[in-house]
């Protein structure tokens, strides 16, 4: 019978869809009579889709300008195309 | 954000890189420079894989014309970047320290009891709208800082998959690790940030 802690620990995978049939069976089973559980996993899905809408653009700006003045340089020593 | 690109649309980049065309050369570096410091991230520290992802560029001037087109334009700029940061440590003499230890983050491994049933559970149902958590700019900043935090490994490992949307085998591929590694490295990082946005939901405090 499988354990709150054991759902913990293969609750990406559940997510993730990486489980077998007869494992998400037993996590379906817990899920259907232990509410911390649903909470847990409803909690990691939200974090998931956080990530999913997540960018770290702002610190990337600096970066990305750099890499444009280093390009340009590249491009002028460069020969012209064939 | 990775930008998805298009057969058609990548064909096009191409030809302007191939060209040395200016501006498709600043496209180019927005749509791939994140994926490509995920990559860099997972061997070197900050500073170090920032470099790393600016020579890699100055490369693609010249190499482009060698691209074949036999995998995707990222496929093939992730695979610069990771060979370039292998030479580095390499010379450097350093090792990539990988930790695939327990899928449970020590954290959450305390809130249980002796038989394995909440200790201390989960207090609130968040909103499982992602859309409402992110308008939250302090929850955002936030973020930044914990996923900074995070080990190289399990940052690259959480930003390829989740936030650049790659496939399952292409993140093994670009880190060099199993299946099984992956599924750790994403896990373990994931509890993290499930404990970082707790904390923050209850207390308001990051």
């Amino acid at each position: 019978m499988l354990k709150c802690r054991d759902l913990v620990r293969v609750a990406s995978d559940y997510l993730d869809g990486e489980l077998d049939w007869r494992q998400r069976l037993s996590v379906w089973t817990h899920l259907a009579i232990c509410g911390h559980c649903r909470t847990f996993l409803g909690n990691l899905r939200a974090t998931t889709a956080l990530m999913r809408g997540h960018s770290d653009n702002r610190a990337r700006e600096a970066l990305v300008r750099r890499i444009d003045e280093r390009v340009a340089e590249a491009l002028a020593r460069a020969e012209d195309p064939p | 954000m990775d930008t998805q690109v298009t057969d058609n649309q990548e064909a096009q980049l191409i030809r302007g890189l191939r060209a040395r065309d200016e501006s498709a050369f600043r496209e180019a570096v927005r749509n791939y420079t994140p994926g490509m410091m995920a990559v860099a991230r997972f061997y070197l520290d900050h500073a170090a894989a920032e470099d790393v992802v600016q020579d890699c560029w100055v490369t693609v001037v010249t190499a482009i014309r060698d691209f074949e087109g036999r995998s995707g334009l990222k496929t093939w700029l992730h695979r610069i970047v990771a060979n370039r940061c292998k030479n580095r440590l390499r010379t450097a003499h350093r090792e990539v320290n990988t930790e695939f230890s327990d899928a449970l983050e020590p954290e959450l491994a305390k809130r249980f009891d002796a038989r394995g049933h909440w200790q201390s559970p989960p207090r609130q149902r968040w909103s499982e709208a992602a859309d409402a958590l992110l308008e939250n700019g302090a929850l955002n900043d936030c973020l930044d800082k914990h996923l900074g935090h995070l080990p190289e490994t399990q940052r690259s490992a959480l930003m390829l998959y989740e936030a650049h949307q790659r496939r399952s085998d292409e993140v093994c591929n670009i880190l060099g690790v199993s299946a099984s590694n992956l599924r750790v490295l994403l896990h373990r990082a994931r509890q993290k940030i499930f404990l970082m946005v707790e904390t923050f939901q209850e207390t308001g405090e990051c």
